[in-house]
């Protein structure tokens, strides 16, 4: 059973649409988000990626009132984006629908055409609508519809030598790494988004309001002419799939592959990198492959006394599933908030035998995975900080990774990806499976074989 | 010196016309020249300055319901609202034995799209209906978010419904988040709830001389447990908290007390108001943030019941506390000594603060509320003079009549003209009595002004919340978080304020400040050496 109850979603194990569309816009460069909706909508989701990133994370609010949802928000949308602009000047302006402006039925395109026929300043910013009402989806689709909307908005016809990547939900740190992988290859790309900086800025004495970097329109732009896509999700929808539009509509070879978590995942990423570009991996990933296996072949012995409960985002938990598998530690449940059947179709393709016995859930809570860990014997938990909930009570010590980590500080400094950051994430995983091995094996013991 | 008139212009000219207007009058310098100063408050967001304000549901579920652990508190909408409160607020909760406690849960109907064409309420009854079967609390509250209202879900309907099936209380909230215009709409729809089905359904003796209730005090961090500790320490029978650490039992039984202690102003003078009105209970306005504060609050309440016993046992209480944290606290103020800071918080935190900051030596210079009202600016004797606008007229204004059978007097007129002179009774005077001339108040601060003033003014702390926290560090000023304490705490009482010292004085004097500026920068031999070897 998907759930311990029908009506009722106790301790979610996901967020809500607008979620996902925060972090993706965050990731163009200059570009600010603004929510049509209640302001409570921004207020709670800046508050969440602070506690992650911990960096200022502006996302402005056309602040319905009641008023408005009788009347339209047409005023409070655009008096906002006329301050908004005034204030950040910003170059992108992702405006994004909440529950309140999808139930009234407010039609954000046709106020965004009106705003920049009537205004002077919008003339020169691009806007970009997403329709994220809260009750569509979670963030995990928040996130890639509105990587999709920006490519169906900006990506132009044309020819140029260049490979898209369509990156997943992953950390700063990790779009950094991606960005060596890609340098190693000597190709020119476009990274979609780019939160390597925005979301992860350095010190810097003077503050901007919109820091530096991120994708910028112009590459947007351009991967619609681009030589390939790759892109990083294994389980999306075609709807939601900005690589999907670029081949649909501009005939760019899409190669679409997991989050490239465990050493099949980062050769198959590899893998098409190489392809797109008839370059051989450069001979310092190979080595790092090699060390990878080393390490595997060393640890396997402890891992493969782990059961893991992975829980998160479809995406990350299908990789970090196929981490586990591949080094012998029994995924035991894998569980995700998002509505997928692809997460078990996939797995069940890729391993067989091998997860016959794991129980995959999609459309749950963390009261449901917390009787699954139970029934399970599970000794590890792999996902983000709301697994806290089970570990408080039951015990089981919990591998941070995802989105949010709020209780602990470097969520957004973490590298699982890579063959490096993947080997350093299951070096992780084992040597908290030894913590616990450790901290009570001579009790155990005893236990076990003088007191029968 | 800076000019801060100067600094203000310039802070407004950055906005288009009527933003401007707007922004203006929620700025005020303190004057005590003149005769009487105003601030703008309580008044709708201008949209897209990034505000900090959140909305009605954060304030009534997130704020007031939350903390109570024996309730079940069920979200009806989409999942993020009900996800994002979820522990975030950091109101402990210990449970007593053999009491239930759901502070760790988060309980929402997660309604999707045929929810929202269909109507939700079939999904809500049923919703009820599992949580009564599995859970078993003493009570549900039922909390709308947005679309409720507009689909025309009838929670109240619904509540009734299930009180009469299962027998125990449902409480319907209907405080969608575009109600009003900010958290504070939300506080005084969960006041009036209370006030209307809660309080006053159960009956108890006191179990001491002195029974009382502590309102607002939400036990962020612990703040509650430190002042439960000083009031078991003294001999009050606190019969119930709101809500922080409380239960909905107890809340049914606070008519039962001799005295109400308004901690936070904001969000809960309503029931103060309203149940000196119904069952002539005083109220008295408190502060435990800050030794003197607390000091004075005790020897305020003993006065108030007037009993040498209760006096002398308060005496005794200060001493022995303070004899345990004078030293403590006076090597932390060495340490802080001479620095300013800057409070942008919540509804009372901006003006509680400021005595405790003071204690370790450090000066408030400007301060400012998120959601405060004209009259925590200004004080009570503005209230009827504040205009009612539209959105205060959707929250509805509850009426409450002297309760025949169980309206006591608990002082006579004279004794309370007499200690109304002596004490903020039944009164609060405002964040402004706490500032001095030249210094400025500013309401629903948002990024961009709190970048220009902390650019200008360079206070060695800013208190304020996790979401402009990292403005202020980005440009190297240490931000304290006054609504969740960053995981630290309690800083109420008298223990609370070591604890308080301590962490301010970390984070004013880390060592990290000392390696902002690389070696190389400041040392242009050190750049040319480089250079000449490679």
């Amino acid at each position: 059973m998907a759930r311990n109850f029908i009506n009722l979603d106790v301790n979610p194990c996901k967020m809500c649409m607008p979620m996902g569309a925060a972090i993706a816009f965050k990731g163009i460069e200059k570009s600010i988000l603004m929510m049509h909706g209640s302001q409570g909508c921004s207020t709670y989701m800046r508050r969440h990626m602070a506690t992650h990133y911990n960096e200022p994370v502006d996302i402005a609010s056309s602040s319905l009132t009641e008023q408005g949802t009788v009347y339209g928000g047409e005023n409070n949308l655009k008096k906002g984006l006329r301050n908004t602009i005034q204030l950040y000047q910003p170059k992108v302006i992702g405006v994004v629908t909440t529950c309140l402006a999808e139930t009234i039925g407010e039609d954000i395109d046709r106020l965004i055409n009106e705003f920049v026929a009537e205004e002077e300043i919008a003339k020169d910013i691009t806007f970009i609508p997403v329709a994220t009402p809260g009750y569509g989806g979670t963030e995990y689709e928040g996130y890639y519809l509105s990587l999709r909307k920006m490519v169906e908005r900006l990506a132009e016809e044309g020819s140029n030598d260049k490979v898209n990547i369509i990156a997943g939900n992953l950390t700063p740190a990790e779009i950094r790494r991606i960005k060596e992988i890609l340098e190693s290859f000597s190709i020119s790309y476009n990274l979609l988004p780019d939160i390597s900086k925005t979301l992860d800025a350095p010190y810097s004495k003077d503050y901007q309001k919109l820091p530096d970097g991120g994708t910028t329109i112009e590459e947007i732009k351009s991967m619609g002419g681009a030589k390939a896509t790759i892109e990083l999700g294994a389980l999306l929808d075609e709807k939601i799939s900005a690589g999907q539009f670029l081949e649909d509509e501009f005939r760019i070879p899409l190669y679409r592959v997991a989050l490239p978590i465990g050493l099949a995942n980062v050769d198959k990423f590899i893998n098409a990198l190489s392809k797109v570009t008839g370059a051989k991996p450069d001979p310092k990933l190979t080595e790092a492959r090699g060390r990878m296996l080393d390490a595997m072949v060393d640890s396997h012995k402890y891992n493969a006394q782990g059961r893991a409960a992975i829980f998160g985002q479809p995406e990350l938990v299908y990789s970090i599933a196929t981490l586990c598998l591949e080094n012998g530690l029994v995924p035991a449940l894998l569980a995700t908030g998002a509505k997928t059947s692809k997460l078990e179709e996939l797995l069940k393709k890729d391993f067989g035998l091998a997860v016959e016995d794991t129980v995959i859930i999609d459309d749950t809570d963390f009261d449901t995975i917390r009787d699954y860990v139970n029934k399970l014997d599970v000794n590890i938990l792999i996902g983000h900080s709301d697994g806290k909930f089970i570990t408080e009570r039951d015990g089981i010590p919990l591998v941070r990774v995802g989105f949010p980590i709020h209780d602990r500080v470097g969520g957004q400094r973490k590298v699982t990806i890579g063959y490096d950051g993947s080997v350093n994430f299951l070096d992780e995983i084992t040597n908290t499976l030894l913590d616990r091995k450790y901290s009570s094996y001579r009790e155990d013991m005893y236990d076990k074989h003088f007191t029968g | 010196m800076i000019d801060n008139k100067n600094l203000l212009e310039n802070l407004l000219s950055a906005y288009p016309g009527k933003s401007m207007k707007n922004r203006k009058e929620h700025m005020m310098i303190k004057d005590s020249g003149e005769e009487k100063q105003h601030i703008m408050a309580n008044t709708r967001t201008v949209p897209g300055i990034m505000t900090n304000r959140g909305c009605a549901y954060a304030g009534c579920k997130g704020v007031v319901l939350g903390p109570l652990k024996d309730v079940v508190h069920i979200t009806h909408g989409p999942i993020g609202c009900s996800y994002y409160t979820w522990g975030t607020r950091r109101h402990k909760g210990r449970a007593k034995d053999g009491e239930k406690n759901f502070i760790s849960y988060s309980f929402s109907t997660d309604m999707q799209d045929p929810d929202i064409v269909f109507g939700g309420e079939r999904k809500l009854k049923q919703a009820i209906k599992e949580a009564v079967e599995i859970f078993e609390p003493e009570a549900i509250s039922i909390s709308a978010t947005c679309p409720v209202g507009l689909i025309g879900d009838d929670i109240n309907a619904v509540a009734k419904e299930a009180q009469a099936e299962y027998g125990i209380p449902v409480l319907a909230f209907s405080c969608e988040g575009y109600k009003g215009v900010s958290q504070s709409a939300g506080h005084h729809i969960a006041n009036n709830n209370f006030m209307e089905n809660v309080v006053g359904t159960k009956d108890r003796e006191p179990k001491t001389k002195y029974p009382i209730n502590l309102l607002g005090e939400y036990n962020i961090g612990g703040d509650g447990f430190e002042i439960s500790r000083i009031l078991d320490k003294i001999g009050y029978d606190v019969v119930s908290i709101m809500t922080g650490d409380g239960t909905l039992e107890e809340i049914k039984e606070a008519h039962t007390a001799d005295l109400n202690l308004v901690q936070c102003h904001r969000s809960i003078n309503y029931i103060a108001e309203m149940m000196e009105e119904k069952y002539g209970i005083p109220w008295l306005k408190i502060n435990f943030i800050g030794v003197q504060g607390t000091i004075e609050t005790l020897r305020n309440m003993a006065k108030y019941f007037d009993d040498e016993e209760l006096i002398q046992r308060t005496e005794e209480v200060i001493e022995e506390e303070l004899g345990e944290i004078k030293d403590v606290i006076a090597q932390y103020k060495k340490m802080c000594e001479g620095n300013t800071a800057c409070l942008f918080v919540g509804g009372s935190r901006a003006h509680h603060y400021q005595n405790l900051f003071k204690e370790i030596g450090i000066e408030t210079v400007v301060a400012g509320y998120e959601f405060g009202h004209r009259d925590d600016y200004e004080g009570r004797e503005i209230i009827p003079d504040i205009e009612m606008t539209a959105d205060d007229r959707n929250i509805p204004e509850l009426k409450v009549t002297k309760d025949e059978k169980r309206y006591k007097l608990r002082l006579s007129e004279e004794r309370y003209e007499q200690l109304k002179k002596e004490m903020p009774l039944g009164e609060y005077k405002g964040l402004v009595t706490a500032m001095e001339d030249g210094q400025i108040l500013i309401d629903d601060l948002n990024h961009y002004e709190t970048e220009v003033l902390l650019d200008a003014l360079k206070p060695a702390v800013f208190g304020s919340g996790i979401k402009d926290k990292y403005v202020a560090q980005k440009m190297g000023i240490f931000s304290k978080q006054l609504h969740s304490y960053d995981y630290s705490g309690p800083y109420a009482g008298f223990k609370g304020a070591v604890n308080f010292a301590r962490d301010i004085s970390a984070g004013i004097n880390t060592p990290t400040w000392n390696y902002i500026t690389a070696p190389w920068k400041n040392d242009p031999e050190i750049e040319a050496e480089l250079g000449g070897a490679s």
